[in-house]
């Protein structure tokens, strides 16, 4: 009984130290205290169209710092692990946090050019979960700070259903077409990759080395039942007339946020 | 006598078997939660059932109510949104994982993560888009809802439904949820239950097993139930 009482005194008087603490370190930087960063205008349109990475890590530089465990509780070791969607020819490097795979490790730095913003547009502090509030900024998804949409640009599955000539998901036939997306690919959609976030150049010439590497992200890597809209620029030379069903009232351009 | 395992061999017949495709579980049976958004008071205790039974600390919410207000006076509104793991017919989460960590049970659909096989990669998190997988900093690890297995081994409801007093939130299987033909104080007789709401993600991505009930102002256009 008296062993509790103890203890319970102790833990009174670390947490008082605790709060003494966070006071002290509040008051030397009442700006950026947390509570008053959530409000810094950064976090709003329109700073936070500009903002760098350099301005953004400087307070969430855990998600560059912090990596996975070696192994598991249970003992998985990490390096030793791989996801469905690594046994992909052009997936390398041991696993990483997600973060840090789409920043910082060679395999991001060579074929991509993501910014913090690519992804995130800040958040409303008003808003308890994103979207929640009337005025809440657009684009965000409840319970989610970045919509699901722009992952689905490389992580939506493979759309073979409007590709003609092919009857199945990628792997059921790859082989009929050599293993080479370009056979059909070098006709149609010609005009690959010309976004902000990737290295076009880089990842043309990975597909020069490998012919269907492109299927590591256009379907290999998926994540959702569903492939994403790309946009159709109009191929009139080759289909006059109307467009097929499944592209009406696509886009013909990718919102500005992501282009060159 | 266990004969030891032989690494090589393994990582030779990944490499035979690349570009792998997956093919999620088809459960027996797919159990998925119906919330009636209008009638949920919010008062949260289905959250504190959830942290309770799972010995959560501050941080991590397995099922969250989201409160949603708007409109101009004097037209204002008010409702919630709660949700947790939808338990996907197509989960995100699952082929993300490096570990093997999470897995979709074949006899009920439900989804659940073995976070002693966690390496805290955080994908899951990422890939899901309702949030469900929750990132625990105390011990670098990813847990989120499995809609109380062991309850539902012993043919019991999860912790939040049996906790919810306004008889909102339950369980059951979801296409007797979709036909509105399921016996539960969550549907009301003159509702039709919708598979999503304003500002949800679409459920195309992954079939989440979960329906509302919702409000006039939260209705989309889109819903395809």
């Amino acid at each position: 009984m008296k062993q509790s009482q103890t203890a319970l005194i102790l833990r009174i008087m670390s947490l008082m130290l605790c709060v003494t603490q966070i006071q002290a370190k509040d008051a030397e930087d009442p700006e950026h205290d947390y509570l008053g960063s959530r409000w810094d205008p950064i976090h709003f349109k329109p700073a936070i169209d500009q903002a760098s990475d350099e301005q953004c890590l400087k307070c969430h530089q855990e998600i560059i710092k912090r990596t996975t465990q070696s192994e598991s509780p249970a003992g998985i070791k990490s390096e030793e692990s791989i996801a469905w969607y690594q046994t992909n020819q052009n997936y390398s490097g041991p696993q990483e946090t997600f973060h840090r795979r789409h920043l910082v490790t060679p395999e991001a730095r060579r074929f991509m050019q993501f910014k913090c913003i690519t992804c995130h547009q800040g958040h409303d502090p008003k808003d308890e979960v994103s979207g929640s509030s009337e005025t809440a900024q657009s684009g965000l998804i409840l319970r989610k700070s970045v919509d699901p949409d722009i992952c689905l640009m490389c992580h939506g599955s493979f759309d073979y259903k409007v590709m003609s000539g092919l009857s199945g998901d990628w792997p059921e036939v790859a082989a009929k077409f050599e293993n080479d997306c370009v056979t059909c690919h070098k006709e149609y959609r010609t005009v690959r990759h010309k976004l902000n976030f990737l290295n076009e150049y880089e990842i043309e010439n990975l597909q020069a080395d490998e012919s269907d590497l492109c299927y590591g992200c256009h379907g290999g890597r998926a994540w959702y039942a569903i492939p994403y809209p790309y946009v159709r620029r109009p191929w009139l030379q080759r289909m006059p007339g109307a467009l097929p069903e499944w592209a009406k009232n696509r886009p013909t351009n990718y919102d500005a946020r992501f282009t060159k | 006598m266990k004969t030891p395992l032989d690494k090589s061999k393994i990582k030779a017949a990944v490499k035979r078997r690349k570009q792998q495709v997956y093919t999620p579980v088809d459960p027996v049976q797919q159990l998925g939660f119906i919330h009636h958004n209008v009638d949920c008071i919010g008062c949260r205790a289905c959250e504190i059932a959830c942290k309770d039974k799972n010995g959560l600390a501050p941080g991590p919410r397995f099922r969250r109510v989201s409160y949603i207000e708007g409109g101009d006076f004097p037209d204002v509104y008010a409702y919630k949104v709660n949700m947790s793991c939808n338990h996907c017919a197509q989960p995100a989460c699952l082929p993300t994982c490096p570990t093997g960590a999470i897995f979709k049970r074949q006899q009920d659909g439900i989804v659940d993560i073995d976070s002693s096989l966690c390496i805290g990669c955080r994908r899951c998190e990422a890939a899901c888009p309702y949030g469900a997988p929750q990132f625990d900093p105390s011990d670098n690890l990813v847990k989120k809802c499995n809609m109380c297995v062991d309850e539902i081994d012993a043919g019991r409801k999860p912790y939040c439904v049996m906790a919810c007093m306004m008889r909102v939130l339950d369980i059951g299987p979801i296409d007797q949820l979709d036909s509105a033909s399921f016996d539960t104080t969550a549907i009301g007789p003159n509702d039709k239950p919708v598979k999503q709401v304003k500002n949800m993600a679409d459920p195309k991505l992954t079939n989440p097993s979960i329906r509302f009930i919702a409000h006039s102002k939260g209705n989309v256009d889109n819903d395809n139930s």
